[in-house]
């Protein structure tokens, strides 16, 4: 065992730290920090992709071939730190971290020269259509219908919770295209651009002012056959894919680091009885014991980045990380709320038209912080849900 | 001990259900929500023809010499609904306030119970929060004819509408209750919404003048009055913590045998019957909270005083519990404002944090 963090690191850290405070506008930094989150600020997402792409960097975790920078997995970690710390917006994650390595993985020539090279230079945004109204953790069941004429495709049916896609140009969808087989084995992955004739899209309003979720109706939009990732019936294998691809990202590290530390902030600047709430007991163990899960986690990541090897199926750690990241994100954020107090209850508008100044009686930091709270309540929902990742763990290291 | 209702006070609930059940659809409340002021003026005077805004204004100034346990049936009926009109601030707070005033207000109360005053309290100062004792910046000084008032108030509780405000000063005597009609010369406002769509406002005061009859009380009875107030209006906002809680139970028990994932009622799950029975347990024991809390509203001060923080601990954390579960339960559509539990979530929020959060109310109740 080795427990020390490479010393080359140090140096790594300090070089992208001082491009990334070179690249990252501040305009973009102070609209991350304000309203960041899971938040519809597509345009600036997309800004920083092409910023990023000019030097290289737009997607550093894909192999060489394709763009990537071929930093080893800690020298990314160390990357996606800094810029989280920056206040940098990530990218297009369904773009960059999604359908790309499937399209590399799976795809045809033509298909990685239209899509990876778009992605890259982030020339728009791209939708996750799985989730269906009636489909969710049971997304196996599927019920969207792609009827091969020809050609092309015939898809009908409806998809939910597709992020983002009122501002996305394509989105990549799993689709039934036979049923006739056992549910998993009629799944196919097909790119879908989403103005085509027959797709509608409808905004869903949130708990927190947003309405970047949506609903996509698809009735009788015609694909091109071109469009499908691979073979027929692959889909849900390249979504399992897709999923297991990066363990520890749904552990929110990033966000949770940096979370802790705006509360850390908060406690200091915000006073309770004339004092820093940071000096009142209560706050004080609150943010320990924070800061202790978050440090673990952090642990918890770093023996997965390691190869670690583990007694147990690996997805058990992958699960793990996402039920601790979840917790995380949504314990932090209460944090924050609580230690706004009353303050925390003003409603500001999410849209940036919408948004007014609140006056000199409110502090700046207090702007976004419910709305980043409310949200988080999804945290346990998306991406399989805490039950259904509880069900992963018993199953996968325990047989149960 | 009898914790049954009364006659009467079945009656009052089981009115307030069918009305508010009627009335108060989720529709109704977005649709609420974007009219100027957020409140349904309608609605209010059937609060008055009701009777609910006369509750808690004794018989001799024209009103039902009722009991906070009653204003509890009723709460609980507003909170199953997330009702957020301003029925705390005025038909509790100021009752309360204007019943035990030094000059009398009877005019006011009148036009209170009629449903034609709307009355907030004006508390709270920049820079602070909750500090229900602390003395207040906002000043009221001799002068003119009388006095004149002047300070920064902060997060006036359902200020848009109100018809007047129960201004906090400090005063000649120390704390003094100003009642000062919205609109006066010198009263300005800034006006927002909250996360559950009710209203607040930021008041500047600046050289109001105020007459010996608006100043409701002085020094110690002053702060006494001030209180019990808050004590009652905390009780309140606990029992529409409780009523919320209660309808989440219904709302997710249904949504647990309607909703179908991997061919089951998702309530076949016993992950999920687990965190329904953790919400009942939760609720149940919020209820008792709530009843303790109620047997000691009459008792000297110090009594009362920790027996509210007690239970508005309790109650708060239980609410966290079910409002959390009850999203979650409901998986992507827990998150949406086009479903019930988003809306208990954000009100159960605000009920937290009006009058002192949980922090404030443990630090009340270990002091
Ligand atoms: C903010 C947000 C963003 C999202 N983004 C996208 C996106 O971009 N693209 C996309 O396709 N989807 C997206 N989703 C959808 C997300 O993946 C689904 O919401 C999720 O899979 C849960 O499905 P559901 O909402 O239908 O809930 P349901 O599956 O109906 O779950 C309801 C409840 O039942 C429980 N449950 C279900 N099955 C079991 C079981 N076997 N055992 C125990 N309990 C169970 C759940 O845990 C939950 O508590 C997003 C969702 C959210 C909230």
């Amino acid at each position: 065992m080795d427990l020390a963090i490479d010393r080359e690191l140090d140096d790594f850290r300090a070089m992208v730290r001082e491009a990334i405070a070179e690249m990252l506008p501040p305009r973009i930094a102070e609209l991350q920090k304000a309203h960041g989150g899971i938040n519809s600020g597509h345009a600036e997402t997309l800004e920083w992709t092409r910023i990023l792409n000019e030097r290289g960097w737009s997607v550093p975790h894909w192999p060489a071939e394709y763009g990537g920078t071929g930093w080893s997995p800690m020298q990314l970690y160390v990357f996606n730190d800094e810029a989280s710390k920056a206040w940098a917006p990530d990218t297009c994650w369904g773009a960059t971290h999604m359908c790309g390595p499937v399209i590399y993985t799976f795809g045809s020539d033509a298909q990685k020269e239209t899509f990876l090279t778009a992605f890259r230079e982030g020339r728009y945004f791209l939708a996750q259509g799985f989730s269906e109204p009636g489909n969710g953790s049971d997304l196996a069941r599927l019920r969207t219908a792609a009827r091969r004429e020809g050609d092309r495709y015939i898809v009908n049916g409806q998809k939910i919770w597709t992020g983002g896609a009122f501002a996305s140009e394509w989105g990549f969808f799993l689709v039934r295209t036979n049923p006739d087989v056992k549910p998993q084995a009629g799944i196919s992955f097909l790119m879908i651009k989403l103005d085509s004739p027959g797709v509608t899209i409808r905004r869903i309003p949130q708990i927190n002012g947003d309405a970047d979720l949506c609903e996509v109706f698809l009735d009788n939009v015609e694909v091109p056959a071109e469009n499908l990732i691979g073979e027929e019936g692959m889909g849900w294998t390249y979504a399992k894919f897709l999923l297991d691809h990066e363990r520890t990202t749904s552990s929110f590290i990033f966000y949770n680091k940096r979370e802790l530390a705006r509360a850390k902030a908060l406690a200091a600047a915000e006073l309770i009885d004339g004092k820093p709430a940071a000096e009142h007991p209560e706050f004080r163990s609150r943010i320990t014991r924070l800061e202790a899960e978050v440090t673990a986690l952090e642990w918890s990541v770093l023996r997965e980045l390691a190869n670690e090897e583990f007694k147990y199926d690996r997805t058990a750690a992958a699960s793990t990380l996402k039920v601790v990241g979840s917790r995380l994100q949504q314990a932090v954020t209460e944090l924050q709320v609580d230690l706004l107090g009353p303050r925390a209850l003003r409603f500001h508008a999410f849209e940036p038209e919408d948004r007014v100044d609140a006056g000199p009686l409110w502090p700046t930091h207090a702007e976004g912080r419910t709305a980043n709270a409310l949200i988080a309540r999804a945290s346990t929902i998306y991406g399989g849900t805490l039950q259904v990742q509880k069900g992963i763990i018993s199953k996968l290291a325990f047989g149960l | 001990m009898d914790f049954n209702l009364s006659d009467l006070q079945r009656m009052l609930l089981d009115s307030a259900e069918r009305f508010i059940g009627d009335h108060y659809s989720l529709e109704h409340r977005r649709a609420l929500r974007d009219t100027a002021d957020g409140i349904d003026h309608s609605a209010w005077q059937t609060f008055a023809e009701l009777g609910w805004l006369a509750i808690l204004v004794p018989e001799e100034l024209g009103g039902l010499g009722g009991a906070m346990t009653d204003v509890a049936v009723l709460a609980g009926a507003l909170g199953n609904r997330c009702v957020r009109e301003p029925f705390t601030g005025t038909a509790v707070l100021a009752a309360t306030i204007l019943a035990g005033a030094q000059s009398a207000q009877d005019a006011v109360v009148e036009s209170l119970v009629a449903g034609q005053a709307r009355i907030a309290l004006a508390h709270d100062e920049p820079g602070e929060r909750y500090a229900d004792s602390a003395p207040r910046h906002s000043a009221l000084v001799a002068g003119g004819p009388g006095f004149v008032l002047s300070g920064q108030k902060m997060m006036v509780l359902d200020g848009p509408t109100a018809t007047h405000f129960i201004v906090t000063a400090q005063g000649p005597e120390g704390l003094t209750l100003v009642l000062v009609e919205d609109g006066a010369d010198g009263v300005a406002r800034s006006d927002y919404a909250l996360y559950d769509d009710s209203r607040a406002s930021d008041l500047t005061l600046s050289g109001v003048t105020v007459g010996a009859g608006q100043i409701l009380a002085t020094g110690e009875a002053a702060q006494a009055l001030l209180s019990l107030a808050l004590d009652r209006a905390r009780v309140t906002l606990a029992a529409q913590s409780v009523g919320s809680m209660e309808a989440e139970l219904e709302i997710c028990s249904a949504y647990l045998k309607e909703r179908q994932q991997f061919g089951h009622p998702i309530g076949k799950f016993q992950a999920l019957q687990h965190i329904m029975a953790d919400m009942f347990v939760a609720t149940h024991q919020a209820r008792s909270m709530l009843y303790f809390a109620l047997s000691r509203l009459e008792q000297p001060a110090s009594v009362r005083e920790r027996a509210v923080a007690l239970a508005r601990v309790h109650i708060a954390e239980a609410a966290q519990l079910v409002s959390r579960q009850s999203i979650q339960l409901h998986g992507g559509y827990g998150v949406t404002d086009e479903y019930e539990v988003s809306h208990h979530y954000r009100r159960q929020l605000v009920l937290e944090k009006q009058f002192g959060d949980i922090g404030f109310s443990l630090a009340r109740a270990s002091a």
